[in-house]
């Protein structure tokens, strides 16, 4: 103490200045403070006092004592600071228990109240509160230094590195006083501990200076107490011989006692999952449902310990004897029992190590044909493989091409497709016959011989049906049993659309999903690597082999890839996509089968209502036979086109009559004209002509559009038949969009984009300009954008207009003649183009101008399906196994989660609803991320076992508390409280046992122990335990009798059974075995060191187990009246 | 502000009715002018522009789409990956606002982020005839949770507040956007004199 007062004021001054001499400006001139000579000790506890400041720690109002219960409910914080003494590291830590603010104010306020008139002073310091505090003994979590002396806030010094310890009782004191000179400066009166001997043994020394007095925390760690200490009796005597106040009577010494004892066998209730016997499908008889089923749960039981702590707070010392002959404290009797429980830390969930094991060929960098090439290998390798081409291609050549009326029932040609891989039947990682297995459940509609396109989408549709109701059935059984069953189908249905919609995978039971779980079963039972890069190489061949011959995939839905599946879902549905557009290629009729003559019927109906039957007749006859001579139209002559004008003539002539009628009666003059009837007969004899001139009759017409006419011809304007749009999967989008979006933003890039785009404007004017001879583009931009069309409500436009549309016709190319200009004058009165539109060399005009009367059939395809389905299976084919699992890996995870959601509802998991949600959220986001990332998803994986040790935690701890054996008629009516007693065993660290040993819980428990001991006791001792045994052979179904019978036995037994340390062996059985662990808190208000010092808070605790015994001691002295 | 780093890129969508003058508010917004003969868009087009909010530098691409019914097959594929979308109608015309619920629809349907920021513009205020009064705008974007704002291409009303109103949402907005650098700035609102005018709502 060799600092004066002035220095410690300003100890950062001080550290910082170490080096040099500082002269104090406002001093004397003459004094000049050195700090060059200061020692590493002075500099270690200015470092600890800079930090006490740092932490505002310094002159620290007391806390008000803890809650109930606080100390393991409530939030610790720790701040931490890296100090040196010399060449020793220690980390200074300060861990406090965060109080919250309006309560610690309450109580503060309360305590003004109360302590107004005592002064500062005689304010009880945290500590001794803390000492004497019998709210938070025993909390079910807490440091250990919290644990042993009941502080709510305190210092630990601890050497940083593992080396360096402190062994010497020399080092231990001069840390200790060093720390007492900081806090004594800063007048802090929390507990400093340091921590000695190696990190494991928890050893600490520590002390606290309050105001009049000083708390020195000493420890004792022994591996073997002495035999007269291991008991009550024993400790009560090293307490008050600590105490040193044997001449005066010394005061009651309250105590608080905690025994634990241990539960490691399960002898009702061994653990009942059984493993999945994963060869069984390969054997023959088991039908496909086994490849698609998930294995789940724990191979070992995940609860390998039940702690079963009774406690007996707050006894008087008089009240409870326990000497190395007798002991109170038994069990049963003590009045609060907890639980807590001891997980297993690798239960090897089945669901979790299966598909670890699948995403782990992610890390595999082969290509399908490298491993492949391994086992087909081996010096004839080569020309096997050669061979197999060869006969390949020969097999092409001679296998009749499928047409329409005879398609090989598909298992044929898949049988030679399967073929095409020629392993040596002994290499062959996956056998014949369970290949042919795998591919029937991939392809369920290959096992149906069919003949024709359409039986075959029938039977594809009924397959889909039949695989699905399949897959509902477990559903749809469980609904059938009960009303609750029932409630959670309905949940998983709801969790079922949540989940299709969230993860970017693919459809349930869709062929991708079904190929994801083929490939992980082949992955986890036969052969790893080589036997998924198999059966992807016969996947792809069969990919191929539907292309080429026009089987559609089944159960990969119809229509455009749909972006919200994984990307390998969206191939496949491209290549469905362009085995259809290949169909309806190939087949002559499309597009104008009987369909496209209704449509025309219907026309007629409404149109031709007051003609005569004969002539309507004799129209829908030309009109049918036209639609005829278009399916022949590929090869059409000039026979042809006379005929087909001569008919377009008929036909345009009723309809343009037609048309001003319906002009008359139907319009509301909104779009037609008052004038048009007067212009009529010109316009039907122009039109005439005009039909004749181009030679041109409609094609390729879909539907007329409600009371619109062509403005030339006044005619009916039909809706075109049109292309449709090229389907494309999300790479193809991205990659369009980039060479888009390459095109920069100047204005040529613009042009450039549009008319790279304008294909589609292109084919539907052709299809348009087909489909209505004599159009215009003011025709084409009323259907096609309305709003481009500006009608004039007034007759002063009409000059305008008649302006523009002369313009118009004399800047386009059009073989419109001076006929044309005439009849556009009437009907264009109404309308005219958006402004936009009218731009000169705008790309509309431009595509229109361009656009020939070319029907969507005979266009140019927009789509070419021959190339992207060779795009597809090329990609198929390029992909290396790792690829493939990690393109099928969300299929995979939402199967996996479905199953986990199954289970997790079925055995109603505490909690489950938040931990699906995270789980869902999490997997939605890992699949959405692109490109697919393997950590990634080996965390979701993470998160899915973590859930299925969750849901096997629960399985296993409900059939331990409700297995048969337990049923008792007191049971009865207690299902409710047990059922929430486990649920909170799942959910919370320590639980309570309500009623202690009577409470239902209890007398599970305690039925478990006594079946535990029982079978214990017989592995080690047959003689003793043949009487014991034949006493109780199976429990004796009321607890009652069977507790009485216990407990007195248990009187005999207590008077040998010892201080359990001393392990005698007790002849007669107790219920429990020896608790595994011993606490004792032992508390006394004495007066310390003098008789006639003030009365201070003593403490000790003692924790007592086999082989680690702790002896805590918490001993206050006055330091004014010694 | 000039060498600060991009913080992120933004997908911005222009989506609406044919006509309502999406390309307008683009190019108005884009490249400060106006075109009264803005030629029609076909399938859809793209700009570039980087913008500052709150000191967050960004750069957005903007598609613009067109809004024929026919495009309407082509148009929703480049809808995916967009962190805001705008959506267009002409105050002049209550058909081009009737159409709004099937734009919704649409973007329901096709766009891949449901946390999209949505922002309704109603365009053209500069036009004397309004068929849709300003509260049925604010209406819809009330039910449909959309910010709102009235704007006109031509005389350049609430066109820059439009955009940099749905950027500031989409950079608030967590999970919506990765960064590419630097650290977002918060709270740095000095900047930008005319995104502090209370020409927008935020509902």
């Amino acid at each position: 103490m060799s600092l004066s007062g002035e220095d410690m004021d300003n100890p950062p001054r001080r550290t910082s200045s170490k080096d040099s001499a500082i002269v104090d400006d406002e001093a004397d001139v003459f004094e000049i403070t050195d700090f060059t000579t200061a020692s590493e000790w002075e500099r270690f506890i200015a470092r600890l006092e800079e930090i006490l400041h740092e932490w505002k720690l310094v002159n620290h109002e007391p806390r008000p004592p803890a809650m109930k219960n606080q100390y393991a409910n409530g939030t610790w914080a720790e701040k931490t600071e890296e100090v040196i003494f010399a060449d020793f590291r220690f980390m200074f830590s300060y861990l406090y228990l965060t109080t919250t603010e309006t309560s610690s104010q309450e109580i503060s306020k309360s305590k003004r109240e109360d302590q107004e008139e005592v002064d500062e002073e005689h304010k009880t310091p945290t500590v001794y509160l803390d000492i004497m505090n019998f709210d938070n003994d025993f909390p079910s979590r807490a440091h250990y230094l919290c644990r042993w002396y009941g502080l709510q806030e305190f210092f630990t010094l601890i050497p940083v590195s593992e080396k360096q310890v402190i062994d010497s009782e020399s080092r231990a004191k001069l840390l200790l006083s060093s720390a007492s000179v900081a806090f004594g400066n800063s007048n802090c009166s929390i507990p400093v501990f340091i921590q000695l001997q190696q990190k494991w043994r928890k050893l600490f020394t520590g002390t606290s200076l309050v105001r009049g007095g000083s708390i020195e925390f000493e420890m004792s760690h022994l591996k073997r107490l002495p035999p007269q200490y291991c008991h009550l009796a024993g400790l009560l005597d090293v307490f008050k011989s600590k105490l040193g106040c044997v001449y005066i009577s010394m005061p009651t010494v309250s105590v608080a006692v905690r025994f634990t004892y241990k539960l490691q066998d399960w002898i009702e209730s061994a653990w009942p999952q059984m493993p999945p016997d994963f060869s069984s499908f390969c054997d023959g008889e088991v039908g496909y449902g086994d490849i698609d089923f998930l294995p789940f749960g724990a191979c070992t039981d995940p609860i390998s310990e039940l702690h079963l702590s009774c406690t007996w707070p707050c006894l008087s010392e008089d009240m409870i004897v326990e000497n190395s002959m007798y002991s109170d404290l038994d069990p049963l009797q003590a009045p609060q029992w907890t639980v807590r429980l001891q997980m297993t830390e690798d239960p090897q969930c089945l669901l979790g190590v299966f598909l670890r094991d699948f995403l782990k060929l992610c890390e595999r960098h082969e290509s399908t044909d490298e491993v492949l090439k391994k086992v087909i290998g081996d010096g004839d390798a080569e020309k096997d493989k050669a061979a197999s081409d060869i006969s390949n291609a020969l097999h092409k050549l001679t296998e009749p091409v499928p047409s329409l009326s005879s398609i090989p029932s598909i298992s044929n040609v898949m049988s030679s497709a399967s073929a095409r891989i020629k392993f040596k039947p002994e290499d062959a990682p996956i056998p014949d016959s369970l290949l042919d297995k795998i591919l029937y459940f991939l392809f369920p509609d290959a096992k149906i011989p069919r003949s024709s396109t359409d039986q075959k989408m029938n039977k594809n549709k009924q397959s889909s049906s039949t695989s699905t109701s399949s897959l509902s059935s477990p559903v749809s059984e469980h609904e059938s049993d009960l009303g609750e069953v029932k409630a959670n189908g309905e949940k998983m249905a709801e969790l079922n659309a949540e989940l299709a919609k969230q993860l970017k995978s693919a459809p349930v039971d869709s062929l991708t999903q079904r190929l994801g779980l083929a490939l992980c079963k082949v992955n986890h039972s036969f052969g790893g690597l080589l036997g998924v890069a198999h059966l992807w190489q016969e996947f792809i061949l069969e990919m191929r082999f539907r292309w080429e011959n026009k089987h559609f995939l089944s159960d990969i839905e119809k229509g455009a890839p749909n972006m919200g599946s994984c990307l390998l879902h969206q191939k496949l549905q491209m290549l469905n996509c362009c085995i259809e557009c290949k169909v309806k290629r190939e087949s002559v009729g499309y597009g104008y089968g009987p369909d496209s003559v209704n449509i025309h019927d219907q026309s007629f109906d409404s149109s031709y209502d007051d003609r005569d039957s004969s002539a309507r007749a004799s129209k829908v006859a030309s009109i049918v036979s036209s639609s005829d001579d278009d399916e022949e139209f590929f090869d059409a002559d000039d026979d042809e086109v006379a005929k087909a004008s001569a008919q377009g003539e008929k036909n345009s002539e009723g309809k343009t009559n037609k048309g001003a009628e319906s002009g008359q009666t139907d319009m509301k003059g909104s779009t037609e004209p008052s004038e048009e009837s007067q212009g009529r007969d010109s316009v039907v004899s122009a039109d005439g002509q005009f039909q004749d001139s181009i030679t041109h009759r409609p094609v390729g017409r879909l539907v007329p559009m409600k009371n619109v006419f062509l403005l030339a011809t006044g005619e009916q304007l039909y809706i075109p038949v049109t292309q449709e749009p090229s389907p494309m999967t999300e790479d193809m989008l991205e990659e369009h969009a980039e060479v888009l979006a390459k095109l920069g933003t100047s204005a040529e890039g613009s042009q450039i984009r549009a008319r790279m785009q304008s294909a589609c404007l292109v084919s539907d004017m052709e299809s348009f300009k087909a489909a209505n001879p004599g159009c215009i583009l003011e025709d084409f931009v009323r259907w096609y954008s309305p709003r481009d069309y500006v009608v004039d409500d007034d007759v002063e436009a009409e000059e305008e207009v008649e302006m523009e549309q002369e313009q118009q016709s004399a800047g386009s190319d059009t073989p419109a003649t001076g006929e044309r200009k005439g009849s556009v004058s009437s009907p264009a009165k109404r309308g005219r183009l958006s402004q936009r539109m009218q731009i000169p060399g705008n790309m509309w005009v431009e595509a229109w101008q361009s656009a020939k009367a070319v029907s969507a059939r005979r266009q140019k395809r927009l789509f070419d399906d021959t190339k992207e389905a060779e795009k597809v299976l090329h990609y198929l084919a390029s992909m290396k196994p790792a690829e493939v699992v990690l393109h099928l890996m969300p299929c995979v995870i939402h199967a996996a989660i479905i199953k986990l959601v199954e289970e997790a509802i079925n055995t109603c998991v505490p909690n489950s609803k938040s931990m699906i949600d995270t789980l869902i959220s999490r997997a939605a986001k890992v699949t959405r991320n692109f490109p697919l990332d393997k950590k990634k998803y080996a965390e979701l994986l993470r998160l899915i076992e973590l859930a299925e040790t969750v849901t096997a935690r629960t399985t296993s701890l409900r059939s331990k508390f409700t297995s048969d054996h337990l049923a008792s008629p007191e049971q009865e009516g207690k299902e409710e409280e047990i059922e929430s007693f486990v649920n909170n065993l799942l959910t919370q660290s320590e639980v309570a046992v309500k009623g202690g040993a009577c409470g239902p819980a209890g007398a599970i428990i305690h039925k478990m122990f006594i079946t535990a001991q029982k079978s214990n006791n017989m592995i080690l001792d047959d003689e003793e335990q043949d009487g014991e045994g034949g006493a109780a052979p199976t429990p004796t179904p009321t607890i009652l009798t069977l507790g009485e019978d216990r407990r007195n036995r248990r009187k005999n037994s207590n008077l040998s059974l010892p201080s359990p340390s001393s392990e005698s062996k007790s002849t007669a059985l107790s219920d429990f075995p020896a608790p595994c662990a011993r606490e004792y808190i032992l508390r006394a208000m004495v007066p310390r060191p003098a008789p006639y010092s003030k009365v201070l808070p003593q403490r000790m605790y003692c924790l007592l187990m086999e082989s680690d015994n702790r002896i805590a001691g918490a001993f206050t002295s006055d330091t004014t009246f010694q | 502000m000039e060498e600060q780093e991009i913080l992120t890129t933004l997908k911005i969508l222009i989506i609406g009715e044919s006509g309502v003058g999406k390309s307008s508010l683009l190019l108005r917004f884009t490249d400060d002018t106006f075109d009264p003969e803005q030629a029609a868009t076909i399938g859809v087009d793209f700009k570039v522009k980087t913008l500052t909010v709150d000191g967050n530098k960004t750069k957005l691409a903007i598609w613009d789409t067109a809004g024929q019914e026919r495009f309407r097959t082509l148009t929703p594929s480049y809808y995916r990956g967009a962190q805001g979308v705008i959506l267009v109608y002409d105050v002049s015309s209550k058909q081009s606002f009737s159409k709004l619920d099937a734009w919704l629809n649409e973007l329901e349907t096709f766009s891949t982020k449901h946390d999209m920021i949505k922002m309704l513009v109603g365009n053209k205020i500069d036009r004397d005839s309004h068929e849709v009064t300003k509260e049925e705008g604010l209406k819809f974007a009330r039910k449909h949770h959309m910010l709102f704002i009235e704007a006109s291409a031509k005389t350049n009303d609430g066109v820059q507040c439009a955009f940099e109103e749905l950027v500031e949402k989409v950079i608030q907005t967590p999970g919506l956007w990765e960064t590419s650098g630097k650290n977002l700035r918060l709270g740095q609102n000095g900047n930008d004199g005319n995104a502090a005018q209370s020409c927008y709502c935020v509902i």
